[in-house]
């Protein structure tokens, strides 16, 4: 019986304050009118959508017709066991949904009886036909009865207790919503008259998916956290906290939600500061034990937002067990959400939950591994020229792939019009090259050559055995060869010396003159009348 | 460039000790053979100068080492160089490497394609934008590790830690090779 299996569960959540013998009863009775029931939230959806949407107060409507349901059918053991738990949960705190029910439930029969009549008429179909109508929002499945039945063994404690366990499915979150929903306007009606929450009922029974039920727990929470600051009163608070609880799921489930309800928490921490200092909120807060630490740490007025990020952002904090599987059921919805969801962090949180799939190691070293790619993606805009304004990877690798492309052909280039030089040049070609290294090293060091630029050579040659060791087989040849091109040249171009940067000029300079020196074909002779020179000199 | 002056230096050094080497003597090549040798030598000399500490280089090494005609290039410009066997076992790894790289690219091809069959069935724009993204992304890796020597096998952060360090050494070898070029031919 899956609708009995259902009703067990609400019956129990009613039970919060130990009328379990109560709930049990119930649920035994719930069982026999179970075989109706099947068929009754089928039928009670689309009868109670119109009701819901014509009643200006839906849900007052739809509470109302819980006491009179229970009030005008006292023979029914479920409405006796009903009307206890109003009797018994008007007055004190309730933490659970079907409590919270309850007790507005209770101060709404003082308030309104006008849809009474309307409601006794769908619900006379059935007695059990209260549960129905919430049952009906809910999804039919499988897992969700399983969920029902596990939470049937629970006996009292707070609603986040009974939701406590993580592998919480989305049908259960779904539950949750659709129940937490209730709450809301209940709790409005509770405290100001009908609000028009009609808006509220009509999502809340159309759309038992995310996003709708996202709008109506912002409504809810919103005007939840309203009146809390108003009464502030504990009841409300713990409807708030159910609220915030329903909302975290929610937020887990949907991120449209998510931005809803942050921003409905921004609003509502205004309005609920004054709920800060009660310090009851964080303590039932707790979804999850991660979650309930954060919401001890951080302060009420956090609460909120943080109810909100939490389930987009859990894995933040680093407990990724809990959140990875909530992840994992509510990604296909989130994945919307998270595209729209502008801030990074959430986009980023949302793309590791789509790979969350994995453990915690892996998310973690996803998530550093990022962190390595961005920070060298950043050297690399100071790199290549013409990075600094873009963002993002495709384009920040376009333009690394082209800047490296042409760097390439450059080569090529560049090595092809070195192939064109003439190759009886190819000794100058070297000298220049030897030249260029000593006027690297010289430029630097000594600005200007001396006329001793073979005394200043060997100096730079002790000076860099590293460099003369490779150099000198290179200028074995050569080095006569510079020392003679050099030395006579050296004055006029003394003056290219002292930009010892622009190793360029200077080379072209010098090149200038040694090239006109020894081009020609009169290199080698004149190579040796140098060398002689030189040594004469010497 | 001061900072990488030295860096200049060496590669000159390098690179003409490679050209000496490298059968220039003999008058009878082609321009393009000499420009290929020239190329070579500068590409060898570059990545000699990082003395094997990043891939790119070893890579580039290995894999000019391992054509035939080059090889003997490669080893005159080497010279009595350590470094060869050090290329050998690259090669080795490389090659074991590259096979299970196929394998790994063919299965993340299809699971890029079924989830880019999902993504486009099931979702609105944004998720669209986000997969097209990184589908962008993925390109344009696959090309940036075509470019870079040894990058087929390198995983993203060390690609662009050698995409860093090859753009510095590809500067370097562009500027010396320009002020070469134009020292040579501002005296014609």
């Amino acid at each position: 019986m899956d609708v009995g299996e259902k009703d067990k569960y609400e019956l129990e959540k009613r039970n919060d304050n130990g009328i379990n013998y109560q709930g049990s009863g119930m649920s035994s009775a719930w069982q026999f009118g179970g075989g109706s029931l099947t068929s009754t939230p089928v039928s009670l959806v689309p009868s109670d959508n119109p009701l819901v949407i014509g009643s200006a107060s839906g849900s007052a409507s739809i509470v109302d017709s819980f006491c009179p349901n229970l009030w005008e059918h006292p023979a029914n053991s479920q409405n006796l066991g009903f009307c206890d738990i109003n009797v018994q949960n008007g007055v004190s705190s309730s933490n659970a949904i079907g409590i919270a029910k309850g007790s507005p439930a209770s101060m709404r029969s003082s308030i309104d009886r006008p849809f009474d009549m309307g409601w006794n008429a769908t619900s006379s179909m059935l007695p059990a036909g209260i549960l129905p109508q919430n049952l009906s929002q809910l999804p039919a499945d499988s897992a969700f009865i399983e969920r029902a039945a596990k939470f049937s063994s629970y006996n009292g404690g707070s609603f986040s207790d009974m939701v406590n366990p993580f592998g919480i499915p989305e049908s259960m979150a779904v539950y949750n919503r659709g129940v937490s929903l209730m709450q809301g306007p209940q709790d409005v009606f509770a405290i100001s008259g009908m609000k028009s929450v009609s808006g509220v009922e009509y999502h809340k029974t159309k759309l038992i998916a995310t996003e709708a039920s996202g709008d109506a727990c912002l409504q809810a929470e919103n005007r939840a956290t309203q009146e809390s600051s108003l009464k502030n009163d504990r009841r409300s608070e713990s409807l708030v906290r159910s609220n915030e609880e329903a909302n975290q799921r929610n937020g887990g489930s949907c991120n449209e939600s998510n931005e809803a309800e942050s921003s409905g928490g921004v609003g509502g921490q205004d309005e609920s500061s004054a709920m800060d200092g009660t310090g009851g909120e964080p303590s039932a807060k707790g979804v999850s034990s991660k979650k309930r630490k954060r919401s001890i740490q951080g302060a009420g007025s956090q609460s909120p937002v943080e109810a909100a990020e939490d389930g987009a952002e859990n894995q933040q904090n680093g407990d990724r067990n809990q959140s990875t599987t909530m992840n994992k059921t509510t990604t296909k919805h989130g994945k919307q959400g998270s595209q729209a969801s502008d801030p990074p962090k959430e986009e980023y949180i949302h793309v590791r939950a789509r790979r969350g799939q994995a453990t915690n190691s892996h998310s973690l070293a996803e998530r550093v591994r990022r962190e390595k790619i961005s920070e060298r993606m950043k050297f690399l805009q100071d790199l290549v020229p013409g990075c600094s304004k873009v963002t993002g990877k495709a384009v920040m690798l376009d333009e690394i792939i082209n800047y490296v492309q042409s760097l390439q052909r450059q080569v090529e280039f560049l090595s092809m019009k070195l192939a064109t030089v003439n190759p009886r040049l190819d000794c100058n070609i070297e000298g220049l090259l030897a030249k260029d290294i000593i006027q690297s090293r010289a430029g630097p060091s000594t600005l200007g050559f001396s006329p001793d630029l073979s005394v200043g050579y060997s100096p730079l040659h002790l000076s860099q055995p590293g460099l003369v060791h490779g150099g000198l087989p290179v200028m074995g040849n050569n080095a006569d060869f510079m020392r003679r091109t050099l030395g006579p040249h050296l004055t006029p171009v003394t003056g290219g010396f002292k930009e010892p940067n622009q190793l360029s000029n200077a080379w072209e300079d010098e090149l200038h003159n040694v090239v006109q020196m020894n081009y020609g074909t009169a290199a080698p002779s004149d190579s040796q009348e140098a060398l002689n020179h030189q040594a004469i000199r010497k | 460039m001061c900072p990488h002056t030295s860096l200049k230096q060496q590669f000159l050094k390098k690179w003409i000790m490679g050209l000496q080497r490298c059968s220039f003597s003999k008058k009878n090549m082609s321009i393009l053979e000499r420009k290929k040798t020239i190329k070579l030598s500068a590409d060898i000399a570059m990545a000699s100068a990082r003395n094997g500490t990043t891939r790119w280089s070893r890579a580039l090494i290995s894999n000019a080492s391992k054509d035939g005609s080059d090889n003997r290039l490669v080893q005159q410009i080497l010279g009595p160089d350590s470094n060869t066997p050090a290329v050998a076992t690259t090669t080795n790894k490389a090659r074991t490497r590259r096979a299970s790289v196929c394998k790994k690219i063919v299965k993340r091809s299809h699971q890029i394609r079924r989830r880019r069959r999902k993504c486009v069935a099931a979702a609105p724009v944004k998720a669209v934008t986000s997969s097209i993204s990184k589908h962008l992304v993925r390109k344009r890796t696959q090309v940036l590790k075509t470019l870079i020597p040894g990058g087929e096998f390198m995983d993203e952060i060390c690609l662009i830690e050698e995409t860093l360090d090859y753009i510095t050494s590809l500067r370097v070898q562009v500027d010396v090779m320009r002020s070469v070029a134009s020292a040579c031919f501002s005296q014609s």
